[in-house]
């Protein structure tokens, strides 16, 4: 059984996956993977949506997100179990042992706080690395492209500020 | 329509309901869609905290080779679909202080959480307890956010419209949209294969 596929395969695969999802045949709509994050904190949190102009606006396309959402963690827990094999529980990845630490602490509390900023900065921008990055640039929509230079800069530049390079340690 | 009582369950029922009356692709359509979307990141591997960080640290860059090949061929397949009318745009406008100040706080952030909203739930579904903890902070993020909006619709800015390269290049927008396509394939084929790898994953080993 097939465990990984080269990136071009991806690439190839995940170009078919965003037409058919554009196309009349698929969703009529673009593939996003950032509004269903506000969507579950209002339904998890009680918020009122007729209270809340964010919830009013997200509604449908949080809905269709938090749809697409469930199938990406059944799908990848099916995977993960049976043909991947890559379930198991871990707390600090191999490349933060590598280039950051060993510590469970820090890796958690950096998760927390990256994780919060995350959802914090894709709202701020309308959308994420699906959203902008693959659906809105395949439209090439001037929009994505200036957020996709942004993270793209910001990214390294953070990837080298933030880690060590293990041949200098 | 939203009653106090209503709990968590009956909303989150309501959400396949929104889903089926909205004619964006049944539940059924929806929820494959996103199996699929999955199962590419998952045996692409490009969910791996080493892929991201590593494209971050620029030790890996299955991210960048992966990302531009399919926008480039997805973009000149969707410019001929949308021309034969069997799909149509849904640009996302430009609001200069959110692209901007957004895109900063989300690059810096997916560089040390090495994941982004799309690829973290495959890693939360492969036991991923780092990233489990990094989906509660989102959601807190997400909270935070919704209660707040109005500050954060400040920094965002006004809309400068949503154009598109087929905006400026009305005449020869093929031919824009083609080479656009055409560069991202061939900057996808020209960056250096670069992996940093899980030694612990068993599916990774070649």
């Amino acid at each position: 059984m097939i465990k990984k596929i080269p990136w071009w395969a991806g690439g190839i695969a995940m170009s078919l996956l965003l037409l058919f999802s554009f196309s009349l045949l698929g969703a009529d709509r673009p593939i996003g993977a950032s509004t269903y994050v506000p969507y579950f904190a209002g339904i998890i949190f009680d918020l009122d949506p007729e209270k809340y102009t964010y919830l009013k606006e997200i509604h449908n396309a949080g809905s269709w997100e938090g749809v697409m959402l469930l199938g990406v963690l059944f799908g990848a827990f099916l995977n993960a179990m049976f043909i991947t094999k890559t379930f198991r529980f871990t707390i600090v990845p191999a490349a933060w042992k590598r280039y950051k630490n060993n510590s469970v602490a820090s890796r958690l509390l950096w998760s927390f706080v990256s994780g919060f900023f995350l959802i914090i900065g894709a709202r701020l921008a309308g959308g994420c690395t699906s959203g902008h990055f693959l659906s809105g640039m395949t439209q090439t929509a001037i929009s994505s492209m200036i957020f996709g230079g942004v993270v793209m800069v910001t990214l390294v530049v953070t990837g080298k500020l933030f880690y060590k390079d293990s041949k200098n340690v | 329509m939203y009653d106090k009582d209503t709990s968590m369950l009956e909303r989150l029922l309501s959400m396949f309901q929104t889903v089926q009356d909205e004619g964006h692709g049944s539940v059924l359509l929806v929820f494959v869609t996103g199996m699929i979307f999955g199962s590419i990141i998952q045996y692409a591997k490009v969910h791996k905290f080493e892929k991201i960080a590593g494209f971050a640290m620029l030790k890996d860059t299955v991210v960048p080779k992966m990302l531009f090949l399919a926008i480039g061929l997805a973009s000149i397949g969707l410019y001929f679909m949308i021309e034969l009318g069997w799909a149509s745009y849904h640009v996302k406008p430009i609001l200069l202080g959110g692209l901007i100040i957004g895109g900063i706080i989300f690059g810096a952030s997916m560089a040390i959480f090495g994941k982004c909203p799309g690829t973290g739930p495959v890693s939360v579904a492969e036991g991923r307890i780092d990233i489990m903890v990094g989906a509660i902070g989102g959601i807190f993020g997400g909270l935070v956010f919704t209660l707040f909006y109005d500050k954060f619709k400040l920094l965002m800015g006004s809309s400068l419209g949503n154009p598109t390269l087929v905006t400026y290049f009305e005449a020869n927008s093929a031919t824009a949209v083609l080479l656009f396509g055409i560069v991202l394939i061939a900057i996808s084929i020209a960056i250096p294969l670069l992996e940093e790898i899980d030694e612990d994953d068993v599916g990774y080993q070649k």
